[in-house]
C-alpha cells in the first residue's frame, strides 16, 4: 500500500470517528464501531506479530550464533518462564501465583531499576551536553538546576516559598511550553497529512 | 580513544548509591518535609470523593509503567483504601501491558490483604490504547467469571454511565489525557480524578486549570499530603507501610544539582578564561 493510501485511510478513519462523536446517528455508530474494533484486533494482532518477531530474531542470533548471545537467551528465557506460568495446564493465566512472583519479584524491580539507572545518564548526559558547548545545553541545563533546586524537600516557611516557586514553574513557565509544541506538533502534522492527501510535496522529492 | 575521565569519576554511579543508602537507613531530620500545602491537590481529590455519595461505582483506568510506579505507588493504594473504605465499587481496566501487569499484581495484593472482593471488578487489558478507550465508552462486556457479581451486571447493562468517578493511574505510555482527549467528551459529565508521575506534569498540568480533570496527584509531595490525610480506618492493612523519604530524595536531587551546577560553572568558568585571554592577546 503506497503512502498517500495509508494517509487517505487514516484520515478517513479519523473523519469517520469525528462525525460519529458530533453527529448522532445509529447507522454511523454501527460503522465507527466496526472501524473501532477493527482497530484493536488489528492493534492486538500487532503485538502478538511483534513478541513472536523478537522471540524469532533472538532464536536466530542463538542458532547463527551472532549478536550478544546472552542477551538473547535472557529474551527468550524470560518470554518462555512467563508463557509456561500464564498457559500451562492448570494455570489461572495472568492471575496465577507463578506469573505473579514473575511480576512482583522479577519484572517490577527491574523495571523500576532500569528506569533509576537514567539518573546517573540523564545527569552525565547533561553535563557533557554544557562541556560541549552548546548554548542550548547551557539554557537547558541552568533551567533544570533551577527546577531541581525548587523541588528540595524543606519544610517551614523556606520550604513552603519553595513549593510555590516549584508550583509556579511547573504549572506556569514548563506547562506553557510544552503545550506549546504540542499544540506546533499537532498542527504540523496536520499540515503534513493535508500535503500528502493534495500529493504536495517537498522541493527534493 | 582513551577514557579521560578521572578515576572518581568512575566511581560516582557507585558513590551515588553508597550515599542513597546511607540517607535510606539515617532517620529523617525536622528541617524536611514531603508533604504539600494541606488545601492543595489533596484536598481537591478528598472534595471530589466525598462528592461521590454513598457506594459509588469508580473505574480505575490502571496504566502506570514499571518505570515510573515506585514512584505513585503508595498514593494509589491509599487511595484504593480510601474507596474502599468508603464502601465504594471498584473495577480495573487497563489499556497498556505494564499498566494490566502491574494492575493484577494490585489485585492480588489486595486480595491478599482480604479486600472484599464482591467490591472489585476486573475488567481486564484492552489493546489498541486510544482505539481502547474509544471501544470503553461504547460497551463494557466483563468476563463470564465476573458474571455472577451484580457489580458486572451492572457495569455490563450501563457501560460507563454506571460509573460516578474515574480515577486514572496513568504512565508514560497512556494517561489522563488520553482519558480526557477519547472518554470524556463521548460520555455523560463524570468527575476524573488522576494519580501520575511528575513527568507527566506539564501535559497534565493544564487538564486541571480547564477543570477537566476533577484532581490531580502529580508531585510526590501532593502524593505525600494525600496519604497523611486520607482516613482509611480499618483498612489500614491495605496502605504500603512507610512511603518514599524526605532525606534520600533530597540527597539524590543535591547531587543533581551539584553534578549540573559543577558542569555549568567549569563552563563559566572556561568561557570567561577565553575571553579574558582573547583580550590580552
Amino acid at each position: 500500500m503506497t503512502r498517500p493510501t495509508i494517509t487517505a485511510l487514516v484520515v478517513l478513519v479519523g473523519l469517520l470517528l469525528l462525525a460519529d462523536l458530533l453527529v448522532v446517528n445509529s447507522a454511523l455508530q454501527d460503522v465507527a464501531g466496526v472501524v473501532v474494533d477493527a482497530a484493536i484486533l488489528v492493534a492486538a494482532g500487532a503485538a502478538l506479530a511483534a513478541g513472536a518477531s523478537l522471540v524469532t530474531r533472538r532464536l536466530g542470533d542463538l542458532w547463527r550464533r551472532r549478536g550478544d548471545p546472552i542477551g538473547a537467551l535472557l529474551v527468550v528465557a524470560g518470554v518462555a518462564a512467563m508463557l509456561v506460568a500464564g498457559m500451562r495446564p492448570g494455570s489461572s493465566g495472568s492471575d496465577d501465583p507463578a506469573v505473579q512472583w514473575l511480576l512482583a519479584a522479577l519484572l517490577i524491580p527491574i523495571g523500576a531499576t532500569l528506569f533509576g539507572l537514567l539518573f546517573v545518564s540523564t545527569v552525565a548526559a547533561a553535563r557533557r551536553s554544557v562541556a560541549g558547548g552548546s548554548r542550548e545545553a547551557v539554557v537547558l541545563v541552568t533551567a533544570t538546576t533551577i527546577t531541581v533546586l525548587l523541588l528540595l524537600p524543606l519544610a517551614g516557611s523556606i520550604g513552603s516559598w519553595l513549593s510555590d516557586a516549584s508550583g509556579w514553574m511547573l504549572g506556569t513557565a514548563v506547562a506553557s511550553v510544552f503545550r506549546g509544541l504540542l499544540i506546533g506538533i499537532a498542527l504540523l502534522g496536520a499540515v503534513y497529512a493535508a500535503r500528502t492527501m493534495l500529493g504536495i510535496g517537498s522541493a527534493d522529492e | 580513544m582513551s577514557d579521560r575521565r578521572p578515576p572518581w569519576s568512575l566511581l560516582a554511579p557507585a558513590l551515588l548509591l553508597v550515599l542513597l543508602g546511607v540517607a535510606w537507613l539515617l532517620p529523617d531530620l525536622d528541617v524536611l518535609g514531603l508533604e504539600a500545602d494541606d488545601d492543595g491537590p489533596q484536598a481537591d481529590v478528598r472534595a471530589t470523593l466525598d462528592g461521590l455519595g454513598p457506594a459509588p461505582l469508580v473505574l480505575i483506568g490502571f496504566d502506570a509503567d514499571l518505570g515510573t510506579y515506585a514512584e505513585v505507588r503508595p498514593t494509589v493504594r491509599t487511595l484504593i483504601a480510601d474507596l474502599l473504605v468508603r464502601d465504594a465499587r471498584i473495577a480495573f481496566v487497563s489499556l497498556t501491558v505494564e499498566g494490566r501487569a502491574l494492575a493484577t499484581s494490585e489485585q492480588a495484593r489486595l486480595r491478599r490483604g482480604e479486600a472484599n472482593a464482591n467490591r472489585m471488578l476486573d475488567l481486564g487489558f484492552i489493546p489498541a490504547a486510544e482505539a481502547g478507550l474509544v471501544d470503553l465508552t461504547r460497551s463494557i462486556r466483563p468476563d463470564d467469571d465476573a458474571g455472577a457479581l451484580a457489580f458486572a451486571r451492572e457495569v455490563s447493562t450501563a457501560g460507563m454511565a454506571a460509573f460516578d468517578a474515574i480515577i486514572v493511574v496513568g504512565g508514560n505510555d497512556l494517561g489522563p489525557r488520553s482519558w480526557i482527549e477519547q472518554v470524556a467528551p463521548r460520555i455523560a459529565p463524570t468527575p476524573i480524578v488522576a494519580i501520575t508521575p511528575s513527568v507527566l506534569l506539564p501535559e497534565v498540568l493544564p487538564y486541571v486549570a480547564s477543570g477537566q480533570l476533577a484532581a490531580l496527584i502529580g508531585t510526590p509531595g501532593d502524593g505525600a499530603a494525600y496519604r497523611s490525610a486520607a482516613e482509611v480506618g480499618s483498612l489500614e492493612r491495605l496502605v504500603e507501610a512507610g512511603g518514599p523519604r524526605s532525606l534520600p530524595i533530597l540527597v539524590g536531587l543535591l547531587i543533581a544539582a551539584g553534578a549540573m551546577g559543577q558542569a555549568l560553572v567549569a563552563r563559566l568558568v572556561g568561557t570567561t578564561r577565553s575571553l579574558a585571554d582573547r583580550d590580552r592577546a
